[in-house]
């Protein structure tokens, strides 16, 4: 990458059209450190309209409407830095059932 | 699409001077009662050793009246959903969006939304609707409320026909962060720069300190901040600096404040910036925090609407012109209870009317008209910005008719892009679609704001014109009504209804 960004990799899953899940790659421009929740924002904004994930805010890191799996793990969307110049793969946190995308029906997690 | 239809007794939408007497009343004396309910449900109050209610005096009280709950609202709504998730006759449907009142003749009979997991239009009809669904804070841009309450109740309400109350009486909280973005929103508590805690200064950008010790009530150090950043004194971003760093205490002690005080967002703004309050200072600026107006309602939470109701912070006439801290969450019990009470009452003796169904067509037209194609499309995004950006500028903390009367004609313009509004065809969680009805009723609300913010001529709590800086007793002493009047909007005065004592006398 020869400018400043982050390379993000999302599982997208439409279950009335896609067979199965895919991944799909973004690039993000990024100067300083983003938050997985600001990573989803920009993209959402600037390449993808289509892209679902949760975009409530309790702005204190206590809601967990924000869990994403960030590189295997699940995570705080809103309190999960990232930093320039690297590569990230973000899918459906696990123990939800996938509504589609990033997107989990919180029920019985 | 699918339309699912339900049939209830009652629905209650969740999710926001001049203050009735009434209304006042039921608060003041049902809220002993609600929070015993509230402790037999589970909710932890801080209490003496010997059992007593720990109370203290906040602002605005002449004995100390406040109760404190151990992480206050986030944990009294965690124990009041885990009570309503046990009754059998309560059901709730999640991630719902309403967007439209149900109207049949003059009454309100339910309401439509979309089940956002399932990609399906709801139409809920309902003897009696009650609107409890928070304030409209988000309609500005800079807020420390979820981005989630920009006032589209408020617009189903007003658009169903029912009178919207001093909309122009907004309160926002002096020191919310304003940089970095991933933090922007959070509150910083002011009140901890006091000497005998963390001991602070608020600095300009010069690294003057702005604000003397003892520290003042919050709406003067709202003000000078206001002034500081117009003059351009202000920091990079807009704001000035909370700033920690040089105080006497020293850095483990400032430390100490916070993650005894504030641990939530004292880590919230490590993790997500980087940032220790104790160490580095911190841009913050005035955010729009609660809104004191919205539905007018009575003390039976009725509003003028048959069948309609509201409670909360989305319902206006209690609060008046002046939220004083420590009153909101007593309001969302003892309104919350005698709205659901009186609703449950008013249901038993109805019956369920039937729902036009044209009516239902045009809401379903509503979101469906987003899905078809456009030659100049436009993102919801773009308008919902432009109405923050323009709540931000106009009605700001202080205001004029100079700044106000812009807004208007800037929702004016936002409404001939209303139909170019566009959103991609996916049945599930679709935000885009979601974002757009959300634009097209944000619209109603900021145009009613801005009228009602212009229509009352002077300065009273939360309402600070700077073009008209005195409280007009005379002439004001009244509550902003502002209704549908066909297809246009009309302000009116209503009296304030004093039951006992009247403010001189009291």
């Amino acid at each position: 990458m020869t400018e400043d960004s982050i390379k993000v990799k999302i599982c997208r899953y439409d279950p009335d059209r896609d067979r199965q899940p895919y991944f799909q790659q973004y690039l993000v421009p990024a100067e300083r450190q983003l938050t997985v929740d600001e990573i989803l924002a920009w993209i959402h904004h600037n390449r993808d309209d289509s892209l679902a994930f949760r975009t409530y805010k309790c702005y204190k890191g206590m809601c967990m409407t924000c869990l994403v799996k960030l590189n295997g793990r699940n995570v705080k969307g809103c309190a999960t830095r990232v930093e320039p110049h690297t590569e990230i793969t973000l899918e459906p946190p696990d123990g939800g059932r996938v509504v589609r995308d990033l997107v989990v029906d919180f029920d019985r997690m | 699409m699918e339309v699912l239809r339900i049939q209830t007794d009652v629905v209650i939408i969740g999710g926001g001077g001049a203050g009735c007497r009434a209304a006042v009343e039921v608060v003041a004396f049902t809220a002993c009662d609600r929070m015993l309910d509230l402790e037999r449900y589970g909710v932890e109050f801080r209490k003496y050793d010997d059992g007593r209610f720990f109370q203290t005096p906040m602002p605005g009280q002449t004995y100390p009246r406040s109760c404190f709950m151990m992480e206050n609202g986030q944990h009294m709504s965690t124990v009041l959903a885990k009570q309503s998730a046990r009754h059998d006759n309560v059901r709730v449907l999640k991630d719902f969006f309403a967007y439209g009142l149900l109207r049949s003749g003059t009454s309100v009979v339910g309401v439509v939304g979309m089940d956002m997991l399932g990609g399906r239009i709801v139409a809920v009809q309902a003897k009696a609707t009650i609107l409890a669904s928070g304030g409209y804070t988000s309609l500005w841009g800079f807020s420390d409320n979820p981005p989630t309450l920009t006032g589209e109740t408020l617009a189903m309400a007003y658009r169903a026909g029912a009178d919207l109350v001093d909309l122009e009486f907004n309160q926002y909280y002096g020191t919310d962060v304003i940089w970095p973005p991933s933090v922007r929103g959070t509150v910083v508590l002011y009140e901890l720069m006091i000497e005998e805690l963390a001991d602070g200064e608020i600095i300009d950008r010069e690294g003057n300190p702005i604000i003397q010790k003892p520290l003042p009530i919050r709406d003067d150090a709202i003000k000078t901040i206001f002034q500081t950043v117009s003059s351009g004194k202000g920091t990079e971003h807009g704001g000035v600096y909370f700033d920690t760093t040089k105080s006497p205490k020293g850095e483990a002690k400032v430390r100490e404040v916070f993650e005894t005080m504030t641990p939530k967002h004292y880590q919230f703004i490590i993790d997500a910036a980087g940032i220790g309050l104790a160490k580095v200072p911190l841009e913050v600026a005035p955010a729009s925090h609660y809104q004191c107006g919205g539905i007018f309602i009575n003390e039976r939470g009725q509003s003028t609407m048959d069948g309609l109701y509201a409670c909360g912070e989305c319902a206006g006439n209690f609060q008046g012109a002046n939220r004083l801290a420590g009153s909101a969450l007593c309001d969302t019990q003892t309104m919350g209870a005698r709205a659901g009470g009186c609703a449950d009452d008013d249901a038993k003796g109805r019956q369920l009317l039937p729902i036009d169904e044209a009516d239902l067509g045009r809401h379903v037209d509503l979101m469906l008209g987003r899905l078809t194609k456009k030659s100049n499309p436009v993102r919801p995004i773009t308008v919902k910005e432009t109405i923050r950006s323009t709540m931000d500028t106009y009605v700001a903390p202080f205001r004029d008719r100079k700044g106000m009367q812009r807004g208007p004609s800037i929702m004016e313009g936002l409404r001939e892009e209303l139909p170019k509004l566009v959103a991609p065809d996916h049945k599930r969680y679709n935000i885009d679609l979601m974002e757009a009805v959300e634009a097209i009723l944000m619209l109603d609300t900021a145009e009613a704001t801005f009228r009602s913010a212009m229509f009352r001529e002077e300065s009273r709590g939360h309402h600070n014109r700077t073009d008209f800086p005195d409280t007009d007793d005379q002439n004001r002493r009244c509550h902003t009504i502002i209704a549908r009047d066909g297809d246009k909007p009309k302000l009116s005065k209503r009296d304030v209804i004093y039951t006992l004592l009247p403010p001189e006398e009291a």
